[in-house]
């Protein structure tokens, strides 16, 4: 042991001078790169953690059955779901007729696999709209603030204190006095106008939040520091930073909109009875089982619904816990 | 701490050959602390020091049993007062805490209940060790707070966290901490989160108060120089081992273990040199001349004024930064002056040096010179340009290209969407600078330049170290070629080796780019490493400016002088850094 | 906090305009003539149709017919319907049933969802956590007349507890709305335990909680006086402004089950095109809404002592 300078003691038992052999724990140098390791994005490193979750292969195998039955829906019936006879009215399974008939005398399966098409459009099409709405005006009221920021806010404060089923009530009613006939795709896009004009603010809240909180990083100032414009740094630099939650919301309030569908429907003011949805088919069965009998009228469109729902629900979980950043390494 | 040679002869705490480890998501055991061993008397302070990740506070953690998430004891034992904690049961544990071993936390921010009153918070810990009850318990806690040397304890004990400061806090934890008179107080990185004034005044007063109470210590800290300072006895880790122990200015004359060579010459305060010399300094200075005369076609932008400009490349005046905030009542508003007539210039292939602690302005001046921020009032000319009279957007962009940021955050200065290759790159194409296969040639050399190994191009900002993440940052302020970098705190976030690394890096690089500096730090010991030039804020003011020999070794501001004295480690002599030699040829700059 | 609250009133009278003013435009579009619904169109004559469209200002330009409307319900006058009821009386009706339904949806919630939620965070990734992750997400994806149905069926129907009728109808009790309350809630009870579920998992790996532990608190006291009440923050405020949801969103259970409530009452009124009851119940539902959000507000000041409003 060196002599220099022991200004204290000998050391007590269990203290003495101790120096690990160097083998033990080799040196290595300074901060050194690994470079075996392949490179992963983060939306990589998402998507990696998604597919070990079972929640997110439970939704993908809902989703692409639902797809395969919208697309093809001759692949699971034959009957047609237009075709009534009032002599069938309630009348139990038969081949063929798996789930029997409704009170009208339709195929109940056939037009609960019919009706998948306005329900899923309905969610998809108010969610596209609806986020493409929020994530601008979100990410305009944040970033550019003042002005913008006053008028937006404000803006979405006046459509978000509406609630939304009464708002949509009351836009579908004015809508269904003004143009009573407008076919399928017609009725959707009512609904789907409806429905987004009372829900953008919720988007345009969370993406003003996650940009606000994006756009005082670090990076977003050396982007500025190099004379990017303040557009392409919006774009390039804060949207996609600020997205994630944004696409967890979407993903569930698709789920969502599909059951404010049928709750509109149910009123009698959603689709017309002349679009098969399966909110139209719960709606008219509600008055044959208030007894209690015929239970699968209802059961049928029901569960097709609660499963579909359930499906995007699970997807905007699953996506959820991926991007959810406490579940990353480091 | 001299209370260590009067205490009795058996160990308070003995650790024999502990083994930590957590669970991985496959659930397979990843090692955190290996066969560690340790002892700690009555009355000691015991230092454990090490790098983040080096398993220094899992030692800790697993002394008072709180390991966090899958964190447990795999092996050894850990013995306080002759018994095995490793192996107790979780109510044994429960006992011991607060009246046997207590605990003063890293972060006073995050450590207190936001919602309850700080004097409730301490006296729970009277309560739930038996200590006090009631309107005694009440007595207590103020008696406690005062102690800790916080002044009109009886008002502070009923106001919330938020109320307090940084410091306050971390008094009201270290009140909590010694409430129940416990034997060991294991103080965790008690003071990293505070400014250097302040973590002096903190722990010369856990000293004084642990001595006068004969409470032993265990400091866990990153900081060499603090640790000397502090204890008896010092333990290096590195990796989950204890790679060296012993008396611990003895460890510090004469390391023994690489890994602890290493540390010592590297911990800033303790090896505070200009990095270069004398000599290598000028001839920085007159390739930077010489290149602002006759280099390449950006840098002439004012060919008329290239005498006057070749000396001073920034020149601030009377630099003034007013910020306006909600005040009382519904339209009540006030002025708070963050940046308060500040001059300085910095001299073309120098560093200045700007150096204060929180709320200093000293961030403030950064955002102005790099135009991300307006002035209230003032100027910064950039080669003899004011930079708010430049309206055309070539004349701004020229502007940027003369001037880059480095930012402290390695972890939010570069976008975590981009790769690496994306990063650097797009100060080139926003400039519209070269083909796509140009522009990568440029990547590979500036990648080489910051010594990092070109196939990190493809990776992401998250797969990268906090100090490789500040290389990148690096290149990507050079890919512009600028004369001026602006670093804000570029290197307070990063490890003492990995810190002295990137030191090294900036410092070769001005040699070898004739770069000008202007470096932002909380920390004057960096400041001796890097500088030439420095000024001192505080409050938004500058209190001194002169040379970095000059503020060193003759401190005209009582300030300054305070600044100095609570560099940890300062004042311990050391025999090595002599003997070691230079010090950039001690750190390993390959890969 | 005077001053505040004050800032705050003032900022919402644009929202209640704007909100009204939609509404108003909305229903002034509809088209068909108001006066010949009224008469069931038979025809009438022009003197009868002069007075009634002065008595209803249907005479006047939209903007004055707005603004003479706000003027009204400045002072709780929101009007008289077409069928010649005043609205103040068919909304004072309505809105006890409705009140009471909202505030037993949300006690149901808030208990179920804070013991649910707060177990599934303590131990979370157990079998626990997984079930009622699952019955959550059910419970949000099976629509609430669904559920309305299913226990009104096997409930109120095929059990035949007295008590839990299956249809409530003008003379309701407490125990009436049971069923009802618990239907209503069933769909923010799951937002809420997953809310709850969340906050308490991550207040338990807070800092602070750790330092508790450290200065030798017990488990079950660490739980209660450093997690929950942490947690329970975003929950409370949460299940405040619920409320006002609920009262606004019972359109559907109040159906089901027959519940003589406001969402009723908007209901016909949108099917008849009564106009004045349509925009008066919406800008209640308006007020309430912002009522409940500036309580929330305050609510939370009061609950987290870092939050002042000045």
């Amino acid at each position: 042991m060196p002599e220099n300078t022991p200004r204290r003691s000998t050391p007590r038992p269990g203290q003495e001078r101790f120096v690990a052999p160097v083998e033990d724990t080799p040196l290595a140098a300074i901060d050194n790169v690994d470079i075996d390791v392949a490179p992963e994005s983060q939306w990589k490193e998402a998507w990696k953690r998604m597919r070990r979750s079972p929640l997110f292969w439970t939704s993908l195998t809902i989703l692409a059955f639902l797809a395969v039955m919208i697309a093809f829906p001759r692949l699971f019936t034959d009957a047609d779901p237009r075709y009534a006879q009032l002599s069938d009215s309630l009348e139990p399974a038969r081949p063929g007729h798996p789930f029997g008939f409704t009170k009208q005398g339709a195929d109940v399966w056939a037009r609960t696999v019919y009706g998948a098409r306005a329900s899923v459009a309905v969610g998809v099409l108010t969610t596209i709209i609806f986020v493409l709405v929020g994530v601008v005006t979100g990410a305009v009221a944040a970033y550019y603030g003042k002005f913008a920021d006053t008028v937006i806010s404000r803006t979405s404060d006046i459509f978000f204190s509406i609630p939304l089923l009464l708002g949509c009530i009351v836009v579908v009613s004015v809508i269904n006095n003004t143009w009573p006939d407008r076919g399928f795709w017609g009725a959707v896009m009512v609904i789907v106008l409806a429905l987004s004009l009372f829900a953008w603010p919720q988007i345009t809240r969370q993406m003003r939040a996650a940009v606000l909180e994006v756009k005082n990083l670090e990076f977003v100032d050396a982007a500025r520091a190099i004379g990017a414009s303040s557009r392409a740094n919006l774009i390039r630099h804060i949207v996609p930073n600020a997205i994630g939650p944004v696409i967890v919301t979407a993903t569930i309030s698709l789920g969502v909109f599909i059951v404010s569908e049928a709750t509109l429907s149910f009123l009698g003011l959603g689709l017309p009875g002349s679009v098969m949805s399966w909110g139209n088919d719960i709606a008219a069965a509600e008055v044959q089982i208030r007894s209690g009998e015929h239970l699968r009228v209802l059961a049928v469109p029901s569960v097709a619904l609660a499963v579909t729902v359930l499906g995007f629900i699970l997807l905007g979980e699953s996506v959820r816990e991926a991007l959810d950043p406490k579940a990353r390494k480091k | 701490m001299n209370a260590a040679t009067t205490a009795g002869s058996a160990p308070l705490l003995q650790i024999r050959d502990l083994d930590v480890a957590f669970r991985n998501e496959k659930k397979q055991p990843v090692p955190a602390v290996r066969g560690a061993n340790l002892t700690v008397y009555e009355g000691q302070t015991v230092a454990i020091v090490g790098e983040s990740g080096s398993g220094k506070s899992t030692t800790a953690h697993a002394i008072i049993g709180l390991l966090p998430g899958t964190g447990h004891v795999t092996g050894g034992e850990i013995l306080f007062e002759g018994q095995d904690i490793a192996q107790a049961r979780k109510q044994d544990i429960v006992a011991l805490r607060g009246s046997s071993i207590g605990l003063v936390p890293q972060d006073p921010m995050s450590n207190l209940n936001p919602l309850w009153k700080v004097g409730h918070q301490i006296k729970e810990a009277l309560v739930a060790n038996g200590v006090a009850t009631g309107k005694a318990a009440d007595a207590r806690v103020v008696e406690l707070l005062e102690e800790a040397g916080l002044p009109d304890a009886a008002r502070r004990a009923q106001q919330y966290p938020h109320e307090f400061s940084g410091g306050m806090r971390q008094r009201a934890l270290i009140a909590m901490g010694l409430a129940a008179r416990p034997k060991l107080l294991i103080a965790d990185e008690p003071t990293s989160a505070l400014d250097v004034t302040v973590q002096k005044q903190i722990l010369d007063h856990l000293d004084t108060l642990t001595d006068e109470l004969g409470v032993a210590v265990l400091l866990i800290t990153h900081d060499l120089g603090l640790a000397a300072e502090r204890a008896d006895h010092l333990v290096v880790m590195y990796k989950g081992q204890i790679v060296e122990s012993g008396p611990a200015l003895e460890i510090l004359q004469d390391p023994h273990h690489p890994y602890t060579q290493r540390l010592v010459a590297s911990a800033p305060s303790l090896a505070s040199q200009r990095l270069s010399s004398g000599k290598q300094r000028s001839e920085v200075r007159e390739a930077a001349h010489k290149q602002a005369r006759h280099g390449g076609g950006e840098s002439a932008a004012v060919p008329a004024d290239v005498g006057r400009a070749s000396d001073d490349v920034i020149e601030v005046e009377g630099l003034t930064k007013v910020f306006t905030l909600p005040g009382k009542g519904p339209f009540g508003k006030t002025d708070f002056v963050a940046v308060d007539d500040l001059s300085f210039s910095l001299r073309r292939g120098t560093t200045t040096a700007i150096v204060g602690e929180s709320g200093s302005g000293k961030s403030t001046v950064a955002r102005m010179v790099l135009g991300l921020l307006e002035p209230t009032s003032g100027t910064v000319k950039l080669d003899g340009v004011d930079v708010a009279g430049v309206r055309r957007k070539e004349d701004r962009l020229r502007l940027r290209r003369t001037m880059q940021p480095v930012f402290q955050n390695p972890y939010a200065s570069l976008d975590p969407l981009f790769t690496i290759y994306r990063s650097i790159e797009e100060p080139l194409r926003v400039h519209g600078i070269g083909t796509e296969k140009e522009r990568e040639g440029r990547i590979r050399d500036l990648l080489e330049k910051v010594s990092l190994p070109t196939s990190v191009m493809r990776r992401f900002p998250h797969e990268l170290s906090g100090g490789q993440r500040q290389r990148v940052a690096i290149a990507r302020a050079l890919a512009l070629e600028p004369e001026v970098v602006i670093c804000d705190e570029a290197v307070s976030a990063l490890d003492v080796l990995v810190q002295a690394q990137i030191l090294t890096l900036l410092n070769d690089l001005q040699a070898e780019l004739g770069l000008s500096y202007l470096f932002i730090t909380h920390d004057l010991a960096v400041v001796r490493q890097i500088a030439d030039d420095v000024l001192v804020m505080q409050n938004g003011r500058v209190v001194e400016a002169a040379s970095v020999e000059q503020v060193f070794s003759a401190p005209q501001q009582e300030y300054t002088r305070l600044l100095l004295e609570a560099i940890p480690g300062a004042s311990i002599p050391l025999g090595v850094v002599e003997a070691g030699g230079s010090s950039a040829a001690r750190i390993d700059l390959d890969d | 906090m005077g001053w505040y609250i004050l800032k705050r009133i003032v900022q919402t009278i644009p929202v209640i305009v704007f909100a009204t003013l939609i509404i108003y435009a909305l229903v002034f579009l509809r088209p068909g003539d108001p006066v010949l619904n009224l008469f069931g169109d038979k025809p009438v004559s022009e003197a009868t149709r002069a007075t009634i469209e002065s008595q209803y200002n249907l005479d006047k330009p939209f903007i004055v017919q707005w603004l003479l409307f706000l003027k009204g319900a400045v002072t709780f006058d929101f009007g008289t319907s077409f069928s010649g009821q005043p609205v103040i009386d068919q909304i004072q009706r309505a809105f006890p049933v409705s009140v009471t339904l909202a505030l037993m949806a949300v006690a149901f919630e808030a208990v179920f969802a804070i013991i649910i939620g707060t177990y599934a965070g303590i131990r979370r990734g157990g079998w626990f956590d997984g079930v009622s992750l699952v019955v959550s997400l059910v419970i949000v994806a099976v629509p609430i007349f669904v559920i309305g149905f299913l226990f009104q069926i096997f409930i109120g129907i095929k059990a035949g507890i007295d008590w839990l009728p299956a249809t409530v109808g003008g003379d309701w009790t407490v125990t009436d709305l049971i069923m009802p309350a618990i239907v209503l809630g069933l769909t923010s009870l799951a937002f809420a335990m997953r809310l709850t579920r969340g906050s308490v998992s991550e207040n338990l790996a807070a800092d602070h909680v750790r330092t508790a532990r450290a200065k030798g608190l017990s488990e079950g006291k660490v739980v209660r006086n450093h997690v929950l009440r942490n947690s329970l923050i975003p929950v409370v405020t949460f299940l405040g402004a619920d409320l006002g949801t609920l009262m606004a969103g019972a359109i559907v259970t109040e159906g089901i089950f027959n519940i003589p409530g406001i969402g009723g009452l908007a209901y016909s009124a949108i099917l008849k095109g009564e106009s004045p009851t349509i925009v008066s119940v919406v800008t209640l539902m308006v007020l309430i809404y912002v009522v409940m959000s500036l309580l929330v507000d305050l609510l939370y000041a009061w609950l987290d002592p870092r939050i002042r409003y000045a």
